[in-house]
């Protein structure tokens, strides 16, 4: 029981940082119809600015996890201009650009970092006791932020102009641009949170899982899981999603092995995509 | 039934290609090994591509025919090259099975479905260390046997005598890609390619079609693996995992697929820049750096790939050439 | 010219075609015989498109039958029911535009040059071949298009792309030819001639269907008409019954005044 119980308090944390990743690349998608295959890099770079920021230079923790934020959230900027602009009108060119902008930030973090784990010291040793399961502080800052950040959002896209050019360049871009949505200004506005939420994840997580340069790879195939179960260019679905999937794999690799939850996590993901190819929580078949 | 100018440049590639081991060092000999093995790797990616599905468990299924090859030589003793058969066999198979699932999806969605399923696989390769090691993967490979002629012995562990084995065996194999692209199946991949809802208005079945494509693609897949695990003699997932994959996609969109040289200009072009170059130049760390600079250049600035520049200087040679022939004949 | 025979060769019974909440084709029934030519018309959105899909196999029907031949084939392989005979058009230039002309109707003929796997890798299906590149070209001369075997589909007018849309379907050899809408986009002169060749393709023994907006040519053209409206059956009847029926004026003037609520039959 007590067992239980504390796999769900490490399923919650894993679901918070998770859902931060899936929503970025889900806003990336639903405006640019590409998927960013570098948005694992944008993880860990986020990672990175805390490893180069609070454990190398000394700055505050929180406030290296917002400048991770930021800095990512250019990146992101970047890549929107120089990649997914000009290949607009070809989503698989996009994707594998975005391939080459990964092997390209993962060389510039192996340069600048070296190949092996960079350490961070946890800001903050203390823990908490939630009805008997261990709650370290750093995990709760990671849900709060999350909770925190996904409400922003959630206010930012229902209270503004933004969300409804979100929506509409979701649907269908022609139809957008007639009503005067500038396409580029709501991609640039998409990439850059959708990249900024990468970062902060990476940079909040980061003194909880020794980043590598090349952690990206499994947060990317977590990211693809989580999207496609939640149906591709659903927000809801991708927090919805992350949930689910959090509890799946703490669960599997707590009471089997983190191979197996793996294992599992990719064969639910091809089950969706064959049964339900819009995803659990994604649009219904159109005419 | 070729015209002889075709014969005659195809004589003369293998004639420079039978000369070219003896101008190279060990190592370079070493390297022109693995490119030979890379070449009908990615030729054999471009078949699928045909049918406008790209997947991104092509590297995978080489690891697949070099494993089940590994594994049928060390535990039950099959011969090496009776292995290697089976191995793209078995590749073939284990494609023929995916594509149950795979081929309800198309284009986006199968992409991510074949990294899904590739990466099930390797996964399926590190867990379970019987039979197929783990994550260390398979060491001590038999390597291919001896030949011995009487007055000659061939022994295969010379790269030399293996070059000229995966030579004959992938040209071998790309003549079969040829013939099949050649072929009325080539023009039904092109045609589900275009446009598959009018192909299947005619009664082509495209699932049949994508799976036929996916299954052949995986067999020669499954036989580079083959020649790859018995000439290097060591095999593990790391080996087939995505980077492995993005250098493929890389050859493939360098070099381009609307040809079977395309391709195969791109897998040589790069692997001569990678290993004279750079390793020359000691740049190895940023080597993953500059194949994904090339990669994203080549997609924003040549996205016809390498196969698309010769057309396209001889017809601005052409158009030159014109010019001032049209202009001395005002003049006069 | 041949009438039309008794024997239904192509029905349907009480189809219904769902997506979502939105019911596209409600409980329709039409029977089309052999030796026909057949017209499915009706207002925009009446569900035409959907009904084709459904007979053509695109779709499966959330209930009811498609019945060719006698048998029930709801719910089969686009590809299933083109061996059986039964072969669609699509609108506009739906067509392997990269290919060429030849080409084209040469994926057409993909039914009738059948070949192993072996024979196609050893050219031993060179008999098979030259015989489906004769009878394609043959299909080219039908339709005017020999001149254009070379070229591109995508340099074709428009109005040879529609006639090399039908030449790729007819080269399927089919029993029951599906056109959706053939004279969409063409000009008079144009669909005088797409008339007559479908015409010619019923004197050859195929039975056509088509759903088409231009209604003076399903008029001149169609044995049988079926009205459909909001997913339903309306009228079916000749060409000058269905002509002056009431229920299709009303339906039609009902659209044309753009009234979606408009009730009718």
């Amino acid at each position: 029981m007590d067992l239980l119980w504390q796999t769900a308090v490490n399923a919650m944390y894993a679901a918070s940082y998770m859902s931060l990743i899936a929503v970025g690349l889900v806003m990336i998608f639903g405006v640019m119809g590409v998927i960013n295959f570098a948005h694992g890099e944008l993880y860990m770079l986020g990672a990175y600015c805390v490893v180069f920021l609070y454990a190398q230079e000394n700055f505050p923790f929180l406030l290296a996890a917002a400048a991770g934020l930021v800095f990512v959230g250019l990146v992101g900027l970047f890549m929107e201009r120089a990649m997914f602009r000009p290949l607009r009108d070809n989503p698989l060119s996009g994707l594998i650009a975005s391939i080459g902008f990964l092997l390209i930030l993962q060389t510039l973090v192996v340069l600048g970092f070296g190949r092996r784990m960079g350490h961070v010291p946890p800001p903050t040793q203390e823990k908490l006791e939630v009805f008997g399961a261990v709650l370290t502080h750093q995990r709760l800052l990671v849900i709060v932020a999350a909770i925190l950040l996904l409400a922003a959002l959630w206010a930012f896209l229902k209270r503004t102009r933004f969300g409804w050019a979100l929506r509409a360049c979701a649907q269908d871009a022609e139809a957008a641009a007639l009503q005067g949505i500038s396409m580029t200004q709501t991609a640039r506005i998409a990439m850059f949170i959708g990249a900024g939420l990468a970062g902060i994840a990476g940079a909040l997580t980061a003194p909880l899982v020794s980043p590598t340069p090349y952690i990206g790879h499994s947060v990317i195939v977590t990211a693809f899981i989580i999207i496609i179960v939640g149906g591709i260019g659903s927000l809801e679905g991708a927090v919805i999603a992350a949930v689910l999937y959090a509890f799946v794999h703490t669960f599997v690799t707590t009471f089997f092995d983190g191979v197996i939850a793996n294992i599992v996590g990719l064969a639910l993901m091809l089950a969706v995509l064959v049964v339900r190819p819009t995803g659990l929580f994604g649009a219904k078949e159109r005419a | 039934m070729w015209r002889i100018a075709t014969r005659l440049r195809l004589l003369i590639l293998f004639a420079a290609l039978a000369v070219l081991p003896y101008l190279l060092s060990y190592s370079q000999q070493e390297i022109a090994v693995l490119l030979v093995i890379n070449v009908l790797l990615v030729c054999s990616y471009r078949l699928l591509t045909l049918t406008g599905e790209w997947s991104l468990g092509h590297v995978v299924m080489m690891g697949v025919g070099a494993y089940a090859s590994a594994l049928l030589t060390k535990r039950l003793g099959v011969p090496v090259p009776v292995s290697m058969l089976a191995g793209g066999l078995a590749a073939a198979a284990v494609a023929a099975i995916l594509s149950v699932p795979l081929f309800r999806m198309k284009g986006f969605y199968f992409l991510i479905g074949s990294f899904a399923a590739g990466e099930i696989i390797r996964l399926i390769w590190k867990r379970f260390t019987d039979p197929f090691g783990g994550p260390k993967g398979l060491k001590r490979i038999d390597a291919f046997p001896n030949i011995d002629f009487g007055f000659l012995e061939i022994d295969f562990y010379e790269p030399v005598n293996y070059y000229f084995l995966a030579l004959i065996v992938v040209s071998a194999s790309l003549y079969v890609l040829h013939r099949i692209e050649r072929s009325r199946i080539g023009l039904t991949f092109h045609a589900i390619h275009w446009q598959d809802r009018l192909a299947e208005s005619v009664g082509v079945d495209n699932f049949r079609y994508r799976t036929l494509a996916f299954v052949i693609a995986s067999f020669f897949a499954g036989i580079a693996g083959g020649l790859y695990g018995h000439y290097v003699g060591a095999v593990n997932p790391t080996r087939f995992g995505v980077d492995q994959m993005v250098y493929v996609l890389v050859w493939a969109i360098v070099g381009g697929t609307a040809t079977l040289h395309g391709p195969i200009l791109g897998v040589v072009v790069l692997t001569v820049i990678n290993e004279i170059v750079l390793r020359g130049l000691g740049l190895d760390t940023v080597r993953p750096l500059i194949y994904g600079a090339i990669l994203i250049l080549s997609v924003l600035y040549l996205p016809d790939g390498l196969e698309s520049l010769g057309p396209r200087l001889r017809a601005r040679l052409r158009r030159r050439g014109r010019d001032p022939a049209a202009a001395g004949g005002r003049a006069a | 010219m041949s009438g039309p025979g008794e024997r239904p060769i192509l029905e349907a019974r009480g189809l219904i075609r769902r997506f979502g909440g939105l019911v596209a084709v409600d409980n329709f029934s039409f029977a089309v015989r052999e030796g026909a030519i057949h017209g499915l018309i009706g207002p925009n959105g009446a569900g035409k498109t959907t009904t084709f899909n459904v007979i053509s196999g695109f779709y499966a029907p959330n209930a009811g039958q498609v019945l060719y031949r006698g048998r029930n084939v709801s719910g089969r392989k686009t590809s299933a029911l083109a061996a059986m005979g039964l072969v669609r058009t699509f609108q506009g230039s739906t067509l392997f535009q990269e290919l060429s002309v030849l080409d084209n109707v040469r994926v057409g003929r993909h039914l009738t040059a059948r070949a192993g796997f072996l024979a196609r890798l050893l050219g031993a299906d060179r008999p098979s071949e030259r015989a489906a590149d004769a009878k394609a070209r043959e299909t080219l001369a039908f339709f005017g298009l020999e001149e254009l075997a070379g070229e591109p589909a995508s340099n074709l007018s428009h109005g040879h792309q529609r006639m090399l849309g039908m030449a790729v379907a007819l080269s399927a050899e089919p029993r029951v030819l599906l056109l959706d809408e053939p004279f969409t986009g063409m000009n008079p002169q144009e669909t005088r001639r797409m008339m007559s060749l479908v015409r010619r393709i019923r004197d050859g023994g195929v039975t056509v269907m088509l759903v088409e907006h231009d209604m003076q040519a399903v008029m001149n053209l169609c044995d049988t008409i079926t009205v459909m409206n909001f997913g339903a059956l309306l009228v079916e009847g000749a060409p000058e019954e269905v002509q002056n029926d009431p229920a299709v004026i009303e339906a039609y003037l009902g659209a044309a005044a753009d009234d979606g609520a408009g009730h009718a039959a």
